[in-house]
């Protein structure tokens, strides 16, 4: 690790200042999970400041106001799981938080993080994906809010620009009927980055019949998408294993469509479509 | 029925607990002095390269630098190594693996250091890379040391091959291949070396080793050993890794710190630690077994390659274990057994927990329930039907002339983890997404050293006038718990409770050389020394309570810290009491013991020999959950049943088999150190994975207690026989679940569910071929086959 400016920052303006002040070589530390090891790596090249917000109370908490769920950046993996707003109506988002790593880093790690950094194996993007999270950025100049569908580029890289804060993730909450799961399948039981991940809603009428569905692979594709081709499947069909083991099919086809045939697709491909198929078993399960 | 031991066998607070608990345990990098210089190592930028020039001038003239020291710097044996001498403090002409050392720099901080680092020019000619053992072996291949890459030849002949295979119904025949492991210990490497007073150096480190360690030291520092000072800091964990990697960062400190004449911290990171640190042995295991249809076992025939890695290390005496033990604990007239050790551009290899025995003991447990089915036997039945009992004689012609606690260790086992029934229902269950499975595993394993060489340790046992004791042996703690059970024995000797006892860590210039501590030898040859030791000052004080007391000492004992009257129970005075009186009368209050193992034997080239003086047995059952649709296997019961003589210290025994599951819990199921044309693929523990302690199941145990009179009351060992059977039962229980067996290891996501290994890096160019499933995996009769 090389040295670097430390700027501790109180305020979401002091923040902005900062990242325009050291214009596009500087790194914001928010829980440091990731940022950190990124660091210390041997060949990383440093910035020439880090811009603390961890400090700053405002980019903190979950709220309900007028039919919006709004999480502040900062609010970390143990709290949005433990959060019973989250949990009431995006349970699935708090399933993926609770999924995370360790104690230790659930207790230190932020959802604005998980956003930020990118990685094709972040556990919350898929539930926000699917949820169709909007994202609120801040620099000096201006605020803008885009949907969450637009903003990743490609693994690691967002449409965020250097001078840009997180300040804040709202969605609406899921209709009373919906029903979301997360499914995560790592090489352990802790401490385990996704080797693949799906985020599922499903709604069914009072018939049984299916009404609305998403479907949100992770560390599967390129960039976080639902996966519309296997979503229209299930509408107006009625729940059944075999259904949504062909939906499966439908998201692992689409996959490796647009992966091509991997090191790892002889793995991925079947087991996407089991996860698949258990993510839409989930929501029918009570 | 009550135990004849006050001490022995209970569970007592072991007398390193409170410096651990409370934070004041000193580890290595703790050591800090006045005016030292941080030592940092360059690495080798290639695997396989000749050196042509090294330009250190630059780095030398950065202010802060102390010394910026290469090869030709070490004054005396360039090179060092227990059995052969080919390992380099520094790389002289030629770097052969990624971890090897080119140049030194001391400097007034890390930070100064690194940037002289990135200031020594070194030339290098490329060579080629030799990553897999199987094409190391070929005459084309790159050389690694001299001529050939094939350094070791281990063999074990018994019998007829020929005629055994000739009488066999049918022939098993696989091909097994096992991982690098990692030690993993949480403490990376570190030392602080110090210019000795009088000349010499003193060291203060994570040493395993700290006389063989030493030996190297005086050796290229020119130096004598009694002014060559290693002192064991208290270790966070070795598990048989901190020998060679220490042997070499004490050499590179002790030189730097004579040339400079400061004192010259060095410490690892996590990433140069696994770089430079040595691995548990990759095996190939080609196995041959012809049976009769009744389950007898009629003929093995074994060939076994282990990857050494660049250098000779510890390989001749892990793979001399796997040699005696290739056969597993099972009757065969006729053996064939040969064990190659070869170099390659990776990692070396050394002793790790098991050393040589996690290995083979994966193939043959998985050949035994192999031969099982063929037979339509199960795992349990087979295994009482072959193993060794009294009087047996093993593939090297050792009879067996101790309790062979065999049958026992695998009927306990069985009857507590309800194993047969289990088996049977698992077997026959209908497909479903998540499948249960029950897996057994069980092992014969020598004791200590064996016919490796001597076999000797001292202990030092020492009574304070106030009846407080101070232990110390050359015998070292590196959390396996030797300190305590040295202290349950001598403190059962002395009649006296354990919270008198200090233990204090091994100095090199202040205990004898009592031979390293590896080969679950701790507590049979430390423990046996202890026993001696504190026998001697009992002795001692039950004279001078004579001459206090007028009682012949014949009738008096020492008992719950008081010197008693055996004949009534009477207490005639306080320990502390009989101490100071013993003190005053002007007798020893300290006593060396000194323990030689009994004789073993070999004959190389006949492959026969008393290998080792005695044995323990064990057995593992793993009951596991698999997900069919994914490959994830958690391992959900566990049941771990080992013969251990004679129980010391009941929290430490439970201990090691709770640590030995989980370590083998890794092995079967996560680890593997990922090494591609010479370049391991993970440097950390975000990659490395090891099971936590949400992967690692309920454990149950089972100490089986027959006392062998080799050991000090009794006891053996227990340290590497609970980690050896882990990973089999679990592959067992793998097949058990789903029908599927694997033949390597561990088992992935990617092996469960598809039969073999994906690599990111696709084929690994012409290193690590796979041989085809079909030639590889079959069982053929023995019928229209010649053999």
């Amino acid at each position: 690790m090389r040295p670097f400016e430390y700027i501790g920052c109180e305020s979401i303006e002091a923040a902005v200042g900062a990242l325009d002040e050291y214009a596009g070589d500087a790194r914001i530390l928010a829980g440091g999970t990731d940022l950190l090891l990124e660091l210390r790596r041997p060949g990383t090249s440093s910035p020439k400041a880090i811009v603390d917000i961890s400090r700053i109370s405002s980019l903190r908490g979950i709220a309900s106001v007028d039919g919006t769920i709004r999480i502040g950046p900062l609010t970390t993996h143990t709290e949005l799981s433990h959060s019973a707003v989250i949990r009431e109506n995006a349970g699935f988002l708090a399933a993926a938080a609770g999924a995370i790593g360790s104690p230790q880093i659930r207790n230190r790690g932020t959802i604005g993080g998980n956003i930020m950094n990118a990685a094709t194996c972040a556990d919350t993007v898929p539930p926000l994906v699917a949820l169709g999270a909007r994202l609120t950025l801040r620099s000096g100049r201006a605020e803008r809010t885009i949907g969450i569908d637009g903003f990743f580029q490609k693994p690691y890289t967002t449409v965020v620009q250097d001078n840009e804060v997180l300040t804040s993730i709202s969605f609406a909450p899921c209709a009373p009927t919906a029903r979301t799961a997360f499914v995560k399948l790592g090489r352990r039981s802790a401490l385990s980055i996704a080797r693949l991940s799906v985020a599922a809603v499903l709604v069914r009428d009072k018939q049984g019949i299916i009404t609305e569905a998403r479907i949100v692979p992770g560390a599967a594709l390129p960039v976080w998408k639902r996966v519309n081709e296997a979503e229209t499947m299930l509408i107006g069909e009625r729940a059944s294993s075999t259904l949504f083991a062909a939906a499966g099919r439908k998201v692992s086809d689409v996959m490796v469509g647009l992966t091509g045939r991997r090191w790892s697709t002889e793995y991925k491909e079947p087991v996407l479509a089991v996860l698949v198929r258990r993510s839409l078993e989930g929501c029918c399960s009570e | 029925m009550p135990s004849q031991y006050n001490i022995v066998g209970t569970k007592q607070r072991r007398v390193d607990a409170w410096g651990k608990v409370t934070g004041r345990a000193k580890f290595a990098e703790d050591y800090n002095v006045a005016h030292q210089l941080t030592g940092r190592v360059l690495r080798a930028a290639y695997p396989h390269a000749r050196i042509l020039r090294i330009d250190t001038s630059k780095a030398e003239r950065l202010p802060g630098v102390a010394a910026v020291l290469t090869a030709k710097d070490v004054p005396g044996s360039k090179v060092f190594g227990i059995v052969t001498q080919n390992q380099y403090v520094l790389a002289e002409d030629v770097t052969r693996y990624l971890g090897d050392g080119v140049a030194l720099v001391a400097a007034v901080s890390r930070k100064v250091a690194d940037e002289a680092l990135t200031l020594i020019k070194v030339d290098y000619e490329p060579l080629p890379i030799v990553s897999d053992p199987e094409e190391a072996m070929k005459p084309d291949a790159p050389k690694i040391h001299g001529e050939s890459n094939i350094f070791v030849h281990h063999k074990v002949r018994k019998g007829d091959i020929n005629s055994g295979f000739a009488q066999a119904d049918f022939v098993i025949e696989r091909r097994f291949k096992t991982q690098f492991v990692e030690h993993a210990y949480i403490e990376p490497e570190a030392v602080l070396a110090e210019p000795g007073e009088q000349g010499g150096v003193r060291i203060t480190g994570s040493i395993q080793n700290l006389f063989s360690s030493r030996r190297s030291v005086a050796a290229a520092l020119t130096i004598d050993l009694n002014k060559v000072q290693l002192i064991q800091s208290t270790l966070g964990g070795s598990f048989g890794g901190k020998d060679e990697v220490m042997t070499s960062m004490c050499c590179r400190a002790g030189l730097l710190a004579l040339v400079t004449g400061k004192p010259v911290k060095m410490v690892n990171t996590r990433e140069e630690s696994m770089l430079e640190s040595y691995k548990r042995h990759p095996y190939a295991l080609y196995y041959r077994w012809g049976a009769k249809n009744d389950g007898t076992i009629v003929a093995m025939e074994i060939r076994i390659i282990a990857d050494g890695g660049a250098y000779a290390s510890m390989s001749p005496f892990v793979t001399w274990r796997s040699v005696v033990q290739a056969t597993g604990p099972y009757h065969c007239e006729n053996v064939k057994t040969d064990v190659y050790a070869v170099y390659t551009n990776n990692n070396y290899t050394g002793a790790m927990r098991g050393f040589g025995s996690p290995q083979v003991n994966f193939a043959i447990e998985s050949m035994m329930d192999e031969l099982a089915e063929h037979v339509g036997k199960d795992p349990l039945e087979i295994r009482v039907q072959n193993c060794f009992t009294r009087g047996s004689v093993t593939a090297t012609g050792q009879k067996l002339d101790h309790t062979v606690s065999l049958k026992q260790v695998l009927n306990e086992a069985a009857a507590v983890a309800d194993f047969q029934k289990k088996w049977k229902a698992y077997r026959s269950a209908s497909p479903a997404p998540k499948k249960r499975g029950i897996g057994l595993a069980c092992s014969y394993r020598g004791v200590s050293l064996g016919a490796e060489g001597t076999d000797a340790a001292g202990v030092i046992v020492s009574v304070q006038t106030d009846g407080s004791v101070i232990l110390s042996s050359g015998v070292t703690d590196m959390g396996q718990g030797a300190q305590a059970q040295m202290s349950h024995i001598a403190a059962e000797v002395l009649g006296i409770t354990m919270d008198r006892i200090q233990f204090l860590n091994t100095n090199t210039s202040r205990v004898p050389d009592s031979g390293p501590t590896v080969a679950s030898r701790g507590t049979i040859m430390g423990g046996s020394a202890a026993k001696k030791g504190a026998e001697i000052v009992r002795a001692s004080l039950l004279d001078a309570g004579a001459e206090m007391t007028g009682v012949p000492a014949g009738d008096l004992s020492i008992k719950n810290d008081y010197l008693i009257k055996s004949t009534t129970g009477e207490r005639l005075a306080s320990f502390a009491e009989l101490a100071a009186e013993c003190f005053k009368q002007g007798r020893p209050l300290i006593g060396l013991g000194w323990h030689k193992s009994p004789k073993t034997s070999w004959d190389k080239e006949g492959g026969q020999g008393t290998a080792y003086f005695t044995f323990v047995y064990g057995t593992n059952i793993a009951e596991v959950e698999v997900d069919t649709e994914t490959g994830k296997t958690d391992v959900i019961d566990f049941v771990s049943a080992h013969e251990v003589g004679q129980t010391i210290s009941r929290g430490g025994v439970e201990g090691q088999i709770f640590g030995g599951v989980a370590m083998g819990v890794g092995y079967g199921l996560l680890e593997d150190f990922e090494i591609e044309d010479g370049t391991p693929k993970q440097l950390n523990f975000d990659e490395y994975l090891i099971p936590t302690s949400m992967d690692v199941p309920p454990i149950r145990t089972v100490l089986v207690e027959n006392a062998d009179p080799a050991g000090p009351f009794g006891a053996k060992s227990i340290g590497e026989p609970a980690n050896e059977i882990a990973a089999p039962a679990i592959v067992s229980a793998i097949f058990n679940a789903t029908g599927k067996r694997l033949t390597e290891i561990p088992a992935s996501l990617e092996r469960v569910l598809l039969g073999h290994a994906l690599n990111r890096g696709g084929p690994r160019g012409s290193l690590q071929k796979e041989l085809p499933e079909d030639t590889v995996c079959k069982i053929r009769p023995v019928r229209n086959e010649t053999l």
